[in-house]
């Protein structure tokens, strides 16, 4: 079997706009996150919302600083 | 000059002592041309024999020796077969498995490398090798020291015979030097000095083991630029790149300087008062490398110019300071390189390819440490490399690791820019893996969430009998009440629209059951709601905190009810006329009274609703 090369699974030059745009969504869920925290009273807040909102924001933000940090130049 | 005329003796004693030993074996070197390029501070030293076999056995193995004064700077060997019979043709195919041996009856000083031929040579056939012979530190500064405006002068001490074990035919050598300035070189019969090559022989039937000294002293203003210590960092990332960084302890490594040193000379005439010192440096870089950059512990160095094409990338280097003899400087380069270009997968296995050597053009290299970073949960780890080096495996800690990545290490000694081969790191890697580093980012990320879900459901108050701690206990209890009781009331809206949608239905298509079936659905609903809604009240009448806002509620509720109720009258009578087929016109006006009335208290209710939700 002739050597095949390996790539990266995203192409290098999209590093930068997928940041963004992950970070972006990111941080959106954060604030609704905070805005749900801060408008619901201790007796009506659903936990499982609260966890679903917090889940899937940290999905986000983790691949987004991932990418931030590549698209800076630090290969982890 | 003492030291030279010793070693002279030494020589003339050992060839003494040689020549009385016996003929090695039956193989002839009918031709030999030597070719000693001494332009750089590396002595290269081609040789191209013509092997016969005067004997009747066939023999596979070709000896070749060294002065022990030459064996000790071999950097580099390599013996090829040279089937071409063009002069321009280079020779073909890989070179021969060459090695040490250590034949009997001969004396310690000579060192012997035996190159096995693929298949042995018959009696009466002969063959052309070619090889190359690589010499680090060779060349030896005479004087030892000089001064800034001094040029460089060199000795170099070698054989016009050739040191073999065989018995040669017609030989002859010939010298390349830099510049035609030679200071002096030993005159034998037929030497001759043309330009900047000097030519010695032809000699016939020499005897094996003939050594006739010869001394060249000559000048050489190349740069002698020699790595004391090399550290190379290739680092993997399955992200995009493969990141090199080079430690450089570099020095000059050419006649010492003496005196002092003058920045002005220096700078008025550079190639007068420092002929000797080398001001820059050139990289050769593979192709598309990225994100370059020259520094030492001070930080950047600005005097360096980078070029590419898509060939490869030249970096330019200079040091802070012109380098003069035995000065030393150390820095490093850092570069980052395409993944797809270096690695590979074949077999299940990824593999590295990379040169070994450093990209320095001419740089002789004392300690070269390779150092393969490979990606955390890299497994089965073997380097394949084209020559013997040290080799062992460390741990690295780098960004976002928990276990390490594992290090692959090769050392060598006395590398030259023949060694610039390509070496290979095999591993295994399960590409799931590269989800940990996300992963932890994420999982970290989520522990901040849940951080701030614990602070906001935590109580920390300290006193838990206060009035006022009781007070906002109390009105958190009224307005999650309250938000319970617009929640139903907004089921019960959502479900008034779905009634009246049912009726629209009913117009179009005519179908009563369905509309019967929605409305059966909404009754059990509704019925639900109000037996919910009792206890809420309950609460809120009971509760001193909620006495401002209990008139309202419960205005919402009874308007709601009585929505409810004339909703439901008006949802029987247009089925019932839908029953009875009566006309369009004469349902409207049965409904119309209601119909009013609906709507206004529908608008009652949704204002009632927003001024609760405000609460």
């Amino acid at each position: 079997m002739a050597p095949k090369a390996i790539t990266s699974p995203v192409p290098d030059s999209l590093y930068p706009t997928l940041s963004i745009l992950t970070l972006a969504i990111g941080l959106v869920l954060t604030a609704s996150f905070f805005i749900y925290e801060a408008t619901t009273s201790r007796k009506t807040r659903s936990l499982a919302q609260e966890l679903t909102t917090g889940a899937v924001a940290s999905v986000f933000l983790g691949f987004g600083s991932l990418f931030l940090l590549i698209a800076c130049g630090v290969y982890v | 000059m003492l030291r030279f005329a010793l070693t002279l003796l030494l020589f003339t004693l050992a060839f003494g002592v040689l020549s009385s030993s016996p003929v090695f074996s039956d193989l002839i070197l009918a031709k030999v041309d030597r070719r000693i390029d001494l332009t750089s501070q590396i002595v290269r030293i081609t040789t191209s024999l013509k092997v016969e076999n005067a004997g009747s056995n066939p023999i596979s193995e070709i000896l070749l020796s060294f002065p022990e004064n030459q064996a000790k700077h071999l950097a580099y060997l390599t013996a090829t077969l040279n089937e071409g019979k063009g002069k321009g043709k280079a020779s073909s195919g890989a070179g021969l498995p060459t090695e040490v041996v250590i034949p009997k009856d001969v004396p310690d000083s000579l060192t012997f490398y035996s190159v096995s031929l693929h298949k042995g040579l018959g009696k009466g056939e002969s063959l052309l090798l070619d090889v190359l012979a690589v010499f680090t530190h060779a060349l030896e500064p005479f004087p030892e020291k000089i001064s800034q405006a001094d040029i460089q002068l060199l000795l170099f001490q070698d054989t016009a015979h050739f040191l073999s074990p065989y018995k040669v035919m017609v030989q002859s050598v010939a010298v390349k030097l830099p510049e035609a300035r030679v200071e002096s070189y030993t005159k034998l019969e037929g030497t001759k000095l043309s330009g900047s090559e000097l030519k010695y022989g032809p000699f016939h039937n020499i005897p094996p083991f003939s050594y006739l000294p010869i001394i060249i002293h000559f000048e050489n203003n190349q740069p002698f630029a020699v790595a004391e210590e090399l550290v190379r960092e290739i680092e993997i990332s399955h992200w995009g790149n493969v990141q090199v960084t080079e430690h450089y302890n570099l020095f000059h490594g050419g006649a010492k300087s003496k005196g002092e040193f003058s920045r002005l000379d220096y700078q008025a005439r550079p190639y007068v008062r420092g002929a000797s010192a080398f001001r820059r440096l050139v990289a050769r870089l593979p192709p598309r490398a990225h994100s370059v950059y020259y520094r030492d512990e001070i930080g950047n160095i600005s005097t360096s110019s980078l070029w590419g094409d898509s060939k490869k990338t030249e970096l330019e280097i200079e040091p802070r300071y012109p380098l003069f003899g035995g000065w030393r400087t150390a820095f490093t380069i850092g570069y980052g390189l395409p993944l797809r270009d270096f690695l590979f997968e074949s077999d299940g296995k990824r593999f590295l390819n990379f040169s070994f050597g450093s990209p320095i053009n001419e740089l002789v290299i004392d300690t070269l440490i390779v150092k393969v970073v490979l990606p955390e949960g890299s497994k089965d780890i073997s380097a394949s490399v084209p020559f013997p080096v040290k080799q062992w495996q460390e741990t690295k800690f780098s960004h976002l690791d928990l276990v390490g990545r594992p290090v692959v290490v090769l050392e060598k000694n006395n590398v030259v820019p023949e060694h610039n081969e390509h070496f290979q790191v095999y591993y295994k890697f399960n590409s799931l893996s590269m989800l940990t580093e996300p992963l932890m980012l994420i999982f970290g990320f989520f522990f901040l969430f849940v951080a701030c879900i614990v602070y906001m459901h935590a109580d920390l108050s300290i006193s838990k009998s206060s009035a006022s701690y009781l007070a906002k206990v109390q009105w958190e209890e009224v307005q999650a009440t309250v938000q319970q009781i617009h929640n139903i009331i907004s089921h019960c809206l959502t479900a008034h629209d779905k009634l009246e949608a049912s009726l629209r239905d009913l117009s179009r298509t005519g179908d009563v059951q369905a509309c019967k079936a929605t409305r059966k659905s909404v009754d059990s609903l509704l019925k639900g709601v109000s037996k919910d809604l009792k206890p809420l009240v309950t609460f809120l009448q009971s509760s001193p905190q909620a006495a401002h806002i209990l008139p309202k509620v419960e205005e919402l509720i009874a308007k709601e009810r009585d929505l409810q109720e004339r909703l439901m009258a008006k949802h029987t009578t247009v089925v019932d006329c839908y029953e009875k087929k009566l006309g369009g016109r004469e349902i409207e006006n049965r409904i119309a009274s209601n119909q009013q009335k609906i709507t206004s208290l529908r608008q009652e209710v949704d204002d009632l609703m927003e001024f609760i939700d405000e609460i």
